[in-house]
């Protein structure tokens, strides 16, 4: 009794849907809401901010402290927010997950859950007809910390910061959590104008998963039951294929570790026929302990402990990185390259092949295990326009040949090679 | 195979809706399975109860107890991924198997995670485990990648702030040591010693197979009977030593400069009620949790009125966790004054117990807990990775809801007032670069 995924689509309001994904195989349920917005330079530090204040207090209850209560009550309702970038959209995500009634013999208490989400992201607690001014002083500095805290994440601060520099003059370059200069110029007024925007020009999509009936539909459609105008439209990202200047980007910083990051063009949208042999390129090259680099640079040279490729599917790039010697620099540099040149060559194996499919189907066929990743899988779909089924996309994965393949990876050019480094030790070396 | 039905047992959970499965082999190797109807993927956990903190006992087949180097039982897990032919992440990845593992203070464990080929893929994480291939070169090869992961660890602000919190709350423990060992002790570890520490804890008897999915037990003991080996020597039992911990703590506080954005911090009570496994230490365990969950959680009035002044930050939480020989409880965050929020906690841990912990936030945290471990278990990697844990101290997964359940507020006045003085706790701060 393989679950056969499927998600029904209703339409609810002017740009909102809610999608129901029915399975009794979870001991919880799953509601999530999401907004769309276009990632700017103009909105995104207020959207960043606004799940942090909304989080704080709405009119029902006022403080965290009763929200926390409330959800701690409900057999520790899981509540998270989210703030994202899929490609050059900015995400707004409000999730709930609550125990499936039947284990705690209260089939009942989910309404009251319903009801604390709906408050948190339509019924904000206001003063004086904004938000109130101590939440947004204070969530501001919560902001600017956890911007701050970036560096502490040496890994991942080392592809942002390659991506920022290889996307300088493209929307894809803006950080998700927006930027401390501009948080300054807002407060409770601007942002609460903001919100009121969000609410009326988002496009809202809305996901349960678990088990439902008639009258828990009723009360997911009453929660997102607003009147409002057109929607915005959120352009495609601007895909450009070849890099029109190199970039060679050192960060000097206090670290035991060099970081290394290469970032490819691969001129290669998701709709396109070859974006699949792109997908297993990268993986063959630098997915799992079989690949290229796994074997060369960690196996055979000792170089690193991690190397690995990947594919950011909405803006066709590719990123590989590393944590290396500073003093080999060079070195991994070269033998990344020469393994590329490899797989552009044709010198990989049928097996490879099976080997980098049977991975990606298998990570594809896992998603049917996850209450989360089933709602993101099908959210995913929406922002892709993508109506294939899991098995679909599994044949079309099936179907990929070595001739693609190398025609994909054959379109790669190399745009940065970012480089995050301690001066001091590399002299003392 | 009629044979290997016998000496089958089975646990049943109503409440959990979930079925264990248990079989010992001869060999001494115990078989543990939980059928996941309807889930895509399959688990299966292959662990010795060794870990980081047994670095001197005596060897299999010796007399004199032996210390190894800092970091043996990490370097060894890395060492079992060598075969002859060099090709067994080949051999996993043909299979569309996802093979890993990992070493903590107590156990090393193999495992794979798979959609399609299970049973082989079972086939060969017991032969591999079993099988080692360890060889001065490859030995030497290894120092270079463990070398670049112990550098890792040392950029990583919030672990070199959780391991100074164990040194200052331990003298001796081993506990207090890195898994991964340093640069230097590494150098030191060689063929011979990690033979020895293979050939003592890796026999069948101190071992233990977990196995989760869609599957069917009698395959899975089919498969074991045919892949384990059997030529072991039989041990009684491994002789681990420990060194006498003092009740004190090492030092009340340990500072560090390094890059991150704000001062972190790791408050640590040191558990001086050691010495138990079991029921016994599961519950203690549970009721410490609520206890820190009650104290300084996000429904809890310090958590928010620190929030509201601005002295902490959503990072902020504790957890207690704890073994046989040690244990502590773990207020950890990120904050402008590390050293306020610490005061503030002890000022606070001095006011009267039944003030502090009021019977309806209990009863309130316990249904989170609840709820917190029922949603755990939708995860095949959630059960797998919490029943090997529980299961080397003596503890079944499968009971854990009842233990819960039976925890009453006076278990949570009784240990608050023994775990939470002033005697027993440090600070250990990791502050931004000048």
């Amino acid at each position: 009794m393989v679950l056969n995924l499927k998600s029904e689509r209703i339409k609810i309001g002017n740009g909102i849907n809610l999608n129901l994904v029915k399975t009794d195989k979870f001991k919880s349920n799953l509601l999530s809401f999401y907004f769309l917005r276009p990632l700017t330079k103009e909105e995104v530090t207020k959207n960043a901010l606004l799940p942090l204040v909304l989080k704080r207090g709405t009119d029902e209850y006022k403080t965290n402290l009763e929200i926390q209560k409330k959800l701690e009550e409900n057999y520790g309702a899981d509540l998270s927010v989210a703030i994202n970038k899929r490609g050059e959209k900015h995400v707004l995500r409000f999730t709930v997950e609550t125990v499936n009634g039947d284990y705690v013999g209260n089939k009942e208490y989910i309404s009251d859950v319903f009801n604390l989400l709906k408050s948190i992201i339509f019924n904000p607690l206001l003063e004086d007809g904004y938000f109130k001014k101590s939440y947004v002083d204070q969530e501001k500095e919560n902001l600017k910390r956890r911007i701050e805290s970036r560096i502490n994440d040496k890994r991942s601060y080392a592809l942002d910061r390659c991506i920022e520099e290889m996307c300088k003059n493209e929307r894809f370059s803006i950080y998700p959590l927006g930027n401390i200069e501009d948080l300054p110029g807002i407060d409770e007024s601007i942002l609460y104008n903001h919100y009121n925007n969000i609410i009326k020009t988002s496009p809202i999509e809305i996901f349960f998963v678990g088990d439902y009936d008639d009258k828990m539909v009723d009360h997911m459609k009453e929660m997102a039951n607003i009147e409002r105008e057109e929607t915005i439209t959120i352009p495609r990202e601007q895909i450009m294929a070849g890099s029109k200047t190199k970039n060679m980007v050192y960060d000097d910083l206090d670290v035991n570790q060099g970081k290394l990051v290469l970032g490819y063009r691969t001129g290669i949208p998701y709709e396109d026929r070859l974006y699949n042999g792109l997908l297993i390129g990268s993986d063959i090259l630098g997915g799992g302990p079989n690949s290229k680099l796994f074997k060369n640079v960690r196996e055979k040279e000792s170089l690193a402990y991690y190397v690995t490729s990947t594919i950011f599917k909405y803006k066709s790039i590719m990123l590989i990185d590393g944590g290396i010697e500073f003093a080999n620099f060079e070195k991994t540099i070269d033998i990344i390259k020469e393994q590329i040149e490899e797989i552009q060559k044709g010198n990989f194996t049928t097996d490879d092949i099976e080997i980098s499919k049977k991975s990606l189907i298998s990570s594809t066929k896992s998603i049917k295990d996850s209450i989360f990743l089933i709602s993101e899988y099908f959210f995913s779909q929406i922002l892709s326009n993508d109506n294939r089924s899991l098995e679909e996309i599994i044949e079309d994965i099936d179907r990929v040949t070595k001739e693609e393949i190398v025609e994909a990876m054959s379109k790669l050019t190399l745009d940065t090679i970012y480089f995050m480094r301690n001066k001091k030790a590399m002299n003392i070396n | 195979m009629e044979a290997l039905a016998l000496d089958i047992k089975i646990y049943e959970s109503e409440k959990l809706k979930e079925k264990l499965f248990y079989k010992k082999m001869e060999s001494g190797l115990k078989v543990f399975f939980i059928p996941k109807e309807g889930y895509t993927k399959q688990y299966a956990i292959f662990a010795t109860d060794y870990g980081s903190i047994d670095n001197v006992f005596v060897p299999i087949g010796e007399k004199d107890p032996l210390e190894v180097p800092e970091g043996i039982a990490h370097f060894l897990e890395h060492k079992l991924f060598e075969s002859p032919d060099n090709n067994l992440f080949d051999k996993f990845s043909k299979l569309g198997a996802n093979v890993n593992a990992y070493t903590n203070f107590n156990q090393t464990a193999y495992l794979f995670s798979s959609t399609d080929n299970f049973y082989e893929s079972l086939s060969l994480l017991i032969e591999f485990v079993q099988n080692p291939y360890i060889t001065d070169e490859n030995v030497e090869k290894e120092k270079g990648i463990i070398a670049q992961e112990i550098n890792m660890y040392m950029d990583n602000p919030g672990w070199r702030v959780y391991f100074n919190c164990l040194k200052a709350m331990y003298n001796e423990h081993p506990v207090k040591i890195d898994i991964a060992g340093t640069i230097e002790s590494i150098q030191k570890i060689n063929k011979e010693l990690l033979y020895k520490c293979y050939n003592t804890f890796y026999n069948p008897t101190n071992m233990v197979l977990f196995v989760i999915g869609d599957l069917s037990f009698d395959e899975i003991l089919k498969v074991v009977a045919k892949s384990q080996k059997n030529n072991y020597d039989k041990v009684e039992e491994i002789k681990r030593i420990f060194p006498i911990e003092d009740k004190k703590i090492n030092t009340q506080l340990i500072e560090e400069n390094m890059m991150t954005s704000a001062p972190i911090f790791y408050i640590g009570f040191k558990d001086l009620d050691t010495g138990f496994k079991g029921e016994k230490l599961i519950k203690k365990d549970l009721v410490t949790n609520i206890i820190l969950d009650a104290l300084f959680g996000s429904s809890s009035t310090f958590y928010n009125d620190l929030y509201e002044e601005g002295l902490i930050n959503t990072n902020f939480g504790g957890y207690y966790t704890g073994k046989e020989s040690y244990g502590h409880s773990l207020i950890v965050g990120e904050s402008k004054e590390p050293k306020k929020v610490y005061e503030r906690i002890l000022r606070l841990i001095k006011e009267p117990s039944e003030k502090l912990l009021l019977e309806e936030d209990f009863n309130r945290i316990k249904n989170k807990a609840i709820g917190e471990f029922l949603m755990g278990l939708n995860s095949i990697e959630f059960i797998g990775n919490n029943f090997i844990d529980l299961y080397f101290s003596d503890f079944l997964l499968i009971d854990y809801l009842t233990i819960l359940e039976s925890i009453e507020y006076k278990d949570i006045i009784e240990r608050f007032n023994k775990h939470f003085t002033e005697e027993n706790v440090v600070l250990s701060i990791i502050n931004p670069l000048e």
